[in-house]
């Protein structure tokens, strides 16, 4: 617990030294200070008539000039002040209890009660609050009280809905679910579970809507609802104010200049607490990124036929702390009409190399590459403009999530037409035709029907397969798919997989194949790219893996895979350890801390990626060479160093 | 038979069914309107008659006019004659003034109407390209020192309520530099202020909206396709990413058209705007309830009126929302 | 120890337009026994899991936990889940030590002390360091995260754990040693469990009995390895031929066209036999066997061989074995 309180502190100190933090914590501070002192110290000047300075303009005596029985403007703004924020505060506290009754009430009354409830509500919210507020100061009758009442209740219903619809969301996440099965109780579940997360944004919804209130009131004081004289807050000296605008406009604009600084302190307070509270997206200032001068390959052999030629490829982001980097120098070249695989666990970088090589990196990210040609074209120097045909029609691109990767509100086949419309020239009909013949070629029934419908018309294969067909629109020669299948069931998998083959076979279309699955992997490709912790630390022919991959981390991902036939007698077999964040990447090599054959000099020198044989290179001062990779199995409780 | 058939041939199509229980809710919403602007009535302390004719009228006076009123009848007796009155156009006799409610209203509404109609078009004219534009250039954390000048700007503009911005104007404008008149309604010129009034404040929260929901649209999925298609930016933006922040923008844009229906009611009273939000201050003030309730109820089918256009508009423009609801 | 039994349960979603998610399943998990249950995504499968332990309405049969109807049991069962998801199966603001006190048997422990010394154990039990008590979720890895999520759910104490796609989220690496935990858990504490994956391989690694689920029901269930040598249903066969090998082909046991036919719609299921607008010994071949179309292949499912939900079983038309996780053809 004293890790959460102690990270929690230091974010509220954080949040506090930010422009926005600090600007609101002085003007909060100021008006709290004012409806405190103002009253003790100027009440007297504020309701000192004076006969022979009637409505006069700002002057020497009187800064802001004196209202119709020749009282001081400035001094009776300030010593509004109190009055005005009570008011405020009292409403709000009010409103949000109120609310939050109303919000509860459905899960604790019976069903029929509970509906009728939400309903009230749900109409209740589509009112405006002012609106609200004036058909309650009906009911509660004109005055200060029946002010308050009437705004803290016209804030309850939307309050009720946020709370409604924030403990909706926590309710409907696993770990509710967990602890009833737990056997947690109701009351428990609401007090330890329910109001923990939905506290914070509550409070925040609670400060700026203390802000609403302020000016809320304002609002029914200035048309004459709310305070009454010989009582005064803002709003009743701006009605007072406007009546003599001509003859002292600031009598009108003093006290609106306070209802908007004293709203704006709550709004900024409700602001700078949800930045803490919620996703922080201001960032530090970081220098221009320099290629760091780590160990790179060497520089491969690649033919004629390379139509994909990546050499030392590195991506950087800006983080606070510096720049991290998730591909740290990788090279491999891809031939026409071959199949590669790019195999490795989640942040490996594999997927990044994929986006990267695609130019579909977008900044603050940075790439960078001694070399990026795809058909000859160098990538990363050629302006965008020029590269968009070519890469329109010869590239294509199949995302891990076929749920969103479709825009939702355009039909599929205009989604597959644009392309043949934006580079081939094709009219909307032709190109439309051309969709239909796509869908049909990736083997999607009654294609001419499904064109006309919508993404959430199909289901996930059929999208994937889609998505194929709009890779299909152009003259693709590569293809690379990041995780087409992860989302997918196994039989789908397979027939989506099969389809990326014939596909291949039928276009002489390269692939790519980015996936965290080696049986995946090997199934389809000739040759695979094994990704570690930003480095490509083994480049095989697929066939080569059974007789034995080099790298200790190909055998131990290898052997850590289950298959059909793994020995259900023995426990399976693990790697110990994590792989390191892309920011905390070691020296050395970085499966060193994992690595069964690791010596000193892998902790500190970067192995490089050299040819063993002609289709095979490695990164490993170590190689394994054994043909048959040993399936050493850890101790059951060697995994718990995970 | 055939309704069973009917019935199920409704249910089958997801657009009829969709505006059936929409239709549904619509007048259910405007049976509660309509009640609890009858109950505002009875739940008002006291005598209103008393109220509204004051402490000195004679008690002949009063009880004359509660018996016109039909006040001493039962409850459910006046409810009745009151939905009756609703449906025939009769929303009784301002106190106030004598004249019927509905020819008020008649005087009253068009200026107000005006008023809200312009002031939103400004809103939607100005709000939705500032934000595509902001989204566009901040986007990815680019340009922070555009980002917080647009941001500031807006947060400063949205945190002053209109009937503020309305006697800024009118200082600025009106007295300091004499261009606009600075009350009532006489040509083309006695708009500009209070249109201004009423929709500086909205426009700024509807173009922060409008690049909120834009950045985070841009970073869908299916926008990095549009972008791997390698369509021309503009194409991504207006074509895959525009359609897919309206809903939201939409959604928000009625609550603030509904918003600023009531926004009139304090901007109409700075610049004494013959309109029904300076009326209904004034019959508060002078209890004239029939009036009162009979403008509560205009605003309130207002209010329920946008609701549904904006629920059929998200429905035509967001092809899955029929299916969601079913 | 018990055995958990679910005996003809259904689960049904929505009115007169809602979808049966759970169709009539009875399935039993004997006392000290793991059952793998596979099936692909809408199956059914985690919503029978949910049924089981109340989060999923049961609108007809019975679960019985140790012959007795769940929902007459008090609200601490010793029946347990663990999520799939670790990532939001563990309050945030929860330390991992209070999430899992909080699910103690109430008096079980005497005293804060005895309560800590339970957690530390518990933690142990699933390799984790005991200081981490106070740790928050956030500071943890998702393979950490779900031994958390497996310590809670032994905390109260289960004869019977029901395990929903455990592993699903976690990388390789992680998911071995994950599986490796709750295999000798299992053993150490004679539990019986209810193992759910898509994955076969995983299933098959724990599981002493293998059920397969298609569109809401079960369509065969057996003794794990004969389910996979002997597959009676030609689903399950398309599982095992799908299922990614390093040593097998993608184009081995190819179904054709058919293998292209969308999913089924769980809001429409198909009539007679629910699978056999895919089924390549179905209909859409043979176009004598009408019967698939209009009789319920459940019926007499209880006299055929895996209880195989199928008019014509492979033994009764085929009786080629197909060798352990190879190709169907």
């Amino acid at each position: 617990m004293a890790t959460g309180v102690g990270r929690r502190g230091s974010k509220w100190l954080a949040a506090a030294r930010t422009p926005l933090g600090a600007c609101s914590i002085v003007l909060l501070t100021l008006v709290v200070a004012l409806a405190v002192l103002a009253p003790i110290l100027w009440q007297d000047r504020a309701f000192a008539v004076d006969t022979d300075a009637i409505g006069q303009g700002p002057s020497g005596t009187h800064l802001l000039g004196t209202d119709s029985l020749g009282r001081d403007i400035l001094f009776r703004v300030l010593v509004a002040t109190r009055l005005s924020v009570t008011l405020a505060v009292l409403a709000t506290v009010i409103g949000v209890t109120v609310g939050l009754v109303l919000g509860a009430l459905p899960s604790v009354l019976p069903r029929a009660a509970g509906r009728l409830v939400i309903s009230v509500v749900t109409i209740a919210v589509a009112f405006p609050g002012l609106l609200l507020a004036l058909f309650f100061a009906v009911i509660f009758g004109v005055g200060t009280h029946g002010a308050v009442l009437a705004i803290a209740f016209a804030m309850a219903p939307s309050f009720a809905r946020l709370a409604q619809t924030l403990a909706a969301s926590v309710v409907g996440r696993d770990f509710v679910s967990a602890a009833k099965v737990a056997g947690v109780g109701r009351i428990r579940l609401l007090v330890r579970h329910v109001l923990p997360n939905i506290g914070e944004p509550l409070v925040v919804n609670a400060t700026i809507g203390a802000g609403a209130a302020l000016l809320a009131f304002a609002g029914l004081s200035f048309l004459g609802i709310g305070v009454q004289a010989p009582d005064f807050d803002w709003g009743r000296l701006l009605n007072e104010g406007l009546d003599g605008i001509y003859l002292n406009p600031a009598a009108a604009l003093a006290p609106g200049v306070a209802v908007v600084l004293a709203g704006l302190a709550f709004n900024l307070v409700g602001e700078a607490v949800a930045g803490v509270v919620g996703v922080r997206t201001r960032s530090a200032r970081i220098g221009r990124r320099s290629v760091p001068a780590a160990g790179t390959a060497a520089a491969e052999e690649h033919g004629d036929d390379a139509l994909l030629v990546v050499e030392n490829l590195q991506v950087a982001f800006p983080r606070p702390s510096g720049w991290t980097v998730p591909v740290r120098g990788v090279s491999f070249t891809v031939r026409a009409g071959e199949a590669v695989g790019v195999v490795g666990e989640s942040g490996s970088g594999k997927s990044l190399t994929g986006l990267a090589v695609s130019r579909l990196v977008e900044t603050p990210g940075v790439v960078t590459a001694d070399r990026l040609e795809f058909a000859g074209t160098p990538l990363l120097t050629t302006p965008e403009r020029e590269l968009r045909g070519l890469l329109g029609t010869s590239l294509a691109m199949v995302f891990q999530d076929p749920m969103t990767s479709f825009n939702p509100t355009r039909r599929i086949g205009r989604q597959l037409a644009e392309v043949s419309e934006q580079h081939q020239g094709l009219p909307r009909r032709k190109a439309f035709e051309r969709a239909v013949g796509r869908l049909r070629s990736v083997r999607i029934p009654a294609a001419e029907r499904r064109a006309r419908q919508y993404p959430h018309e199909f289901s996930g294969g059929m999208r994937q397969r889609a998505m194929i067909g709009m890779g299909l629109m152009g003259e693709p020669r590569l293809i690379i798919a990041d995780e087409p299948t992860t989302a997918l069931d196994v039989t789908v998998q397979r027939q989506l997989l099969r389809l990326l083959a014939r596909t291949r076979t039928e276009g002489d279309t390269a692939i790519l194949l980015i996936s965290h699955d080696i049986a995946v992997v090997s199934q389809t490709c000739d040759r695979m790219l094994v990704m570690y912790a930003g480095r490509v630390v083994e480049d095989l022919l697929t066939g080569d893996l059974a007789a034995g991959p080099r790298h200790p981390y190909t055998r131990a991902l290898l052997a850590a895979t289950l298959e059909l036939d793994t020995d259900r007698a023995e426990p399976l077999t693990v790697i110990p350890g994590r792989p390191p964040e892309p920011d905390r990447v070691p020296a050395g090599c970085a499966f060193a801390a994992r690595c069964p054959a690791a010596t000193d000099q892998c902790l500190v020198e970067d192995p490089v990626l050299e040819s063993v044989t002609a289709a095979h290179r490695v990164a490993c001062w170590h190689p394994q060479e054994d043909a048959a990779p040993e399936r050493a199995r850890e101790a059951v409780t060697a995994g718990g160093a995970e | 038979m055939t309704a069973a058939v009917a019935s199920a041939g409704i249910r089958d199509n997801p657009w009829l069914s969709f505006a059936g229980r929409r239709l549904g809710r619509f007048v259910v919403s405007l049976w509660v309107l309509a009640s609890t602007a009858f109950l505002m009535i009875q739940l008002v302390p006291g005598d209103p008659v008393r109220a509204a004719l004051g402490m000195t009228a004679p008690v002949e006076l009063v009880n004359a006019r509660r018996q016109a009123l039909g006040l001493d009848d039962p409850l459910w007796v006046q409810y009745g004659h009151y939905l009756r009155g609703l449906f025939t156009g009769d929303f009784g006799t301002s106190m106030s003034s004598g004249l019927p409610v509905a020819q008020v209203i008649g005087d009253r509404l068009p200026g107000t109407l005006k008023l809200a109609v312009l002031a939103f078009a400004v809103v939607v004219v100005v709000a939705v390209p500032v934000g595509v534009v902001f989204a566009v250039l901040t986007r990815g954390g680019r340009r922070r020192g555009v980002e917080l000048g647009f941001t500031s700007t807006t947060v400063l503009l949205a945190a002053v309520p209109e009937f503020l911005v309305a006697v800024g104007l009118v200082a600025l404008f009106a007295v300091a530099l004499g261009w606009f008149p600075v009350a009532g309604r006489g040509d083309a010129s006695a708009f500009v202020l209070p249109v201004a009034a009423l929709a500086i404040g909205p426009a700024a929260v509807l173009s922060r909206v409008v690049r909120v929901e834009m950045l985070s649209v841009l970073g869908n999925d299916f926008i990095r396709t549009a972008r791997a298609k390698r369509l021309p930016a503009r194409l991504v933006y207006v074509r895959h990413a525009l359609p897919n922040a309206l809903t939201a923008t939409l959604t928000l844009g009625g609550l603030m058209l509904t918003g600023m229906v009531a926004g009139t009611v304090l901007v109409e009273n700075v610049f004494a705007w013959p309109g029904l939000g300076s009326t209904i201050v004034q019959s508060i003030l002078q209890k004239d309830y029939p009036l009162v309730q009979g403008i509560v109820l205009v605003y309130g089918v207002g209010v329920l009126l946008v609701n549904l256009v904006i629920d059929v508009l998200l429905a035509l423009l967001d092809p899955r929302s029929t299916i969601r609801e079913s | 120890m018990s055995e958990l039994m679910f005996d003809a349960v259904s689960v049904r979603y929505g009115g007169r337009r809602g979808l049966t998610a759970v169709d009539q399943v009875s399935l039993t998990v004997p006392a000290g026994q793991v059952v793998g249950l596979v099936g692909e995504s809408g199956s059914g499968k985690s919503t029978l899991a949910r049924a089981a332990v109340g989060l999923a309405p049961v609108s007809a049969g019975r679960v019985l936990l140790g012959g007795a109807d769940v929902r007459g049991l008090p609200r601490r069962r010793p029946l347990q889940l663990v999520f799939q998801d670790p990532y939001s199966s563990l309050d945030p603001r929860m330390s991992i030590g209070e999430s899992i006190t909080e699910a103690m048997p109430r008096g079980a422990h005497r005293g804060s002390a005895g309560r800590r010394a339970e957690v530390a154990r518990l933690l142990e039990l699933v390799n984790l360091d005991p200081d981490r008590a106070a740790t928050l979720p956030g500071h943890l890895s998702g393979g950490q995260r779900q031994r958390v999520a497996l310590a809670r759910a032994l905390a109260g104490r289960p004869d019977v754990l029901i395990a929903d796609e455990i592993t699903s989220a976690l990388d390789v690496s992680v998911q071995g040693a994950v599986l490796n935990l709750v295999r000798s858990l299992q053993r150490r504490l004679n539990l019986s469990m209810l193992f759910i994956s898509h994955n076969l391989a995983v299933v098959r690694y724990l599981s002493d009995q293998i059920a397969v689920m298609y569109l809401g029901r079960i369509v065969e269930v057996g003794p794990a390895e004969q389910v996979l040598t002997d597959p009676q249903h030609r689903y399950t066969r398309e599982l095992l031929a799908a299922a990614p090998s390093a040593h097998s082909s993608l184009f081995d046991g190819d179904l054709g066209d058919l293998a292209d036919t969308e999913p089924a719609d769980p809001h429409h299921p198909p009539s007679g036999c629910r699978y056999h607008p895919r089924c390549p010994i179905g209909p859409l071949v043979h176009v004598d066997r009408t019967v698939c179309v209009s009789e319920d292949p459940a019926e007499g499912a209880a006299r055929r061989r895996h209880r195989a939900a199928c008019h014509f079983t492979a033994s009764d038309l085929a009786p080629t074995a197909i060798p352990r996780g190879g190709s169907a053809s």
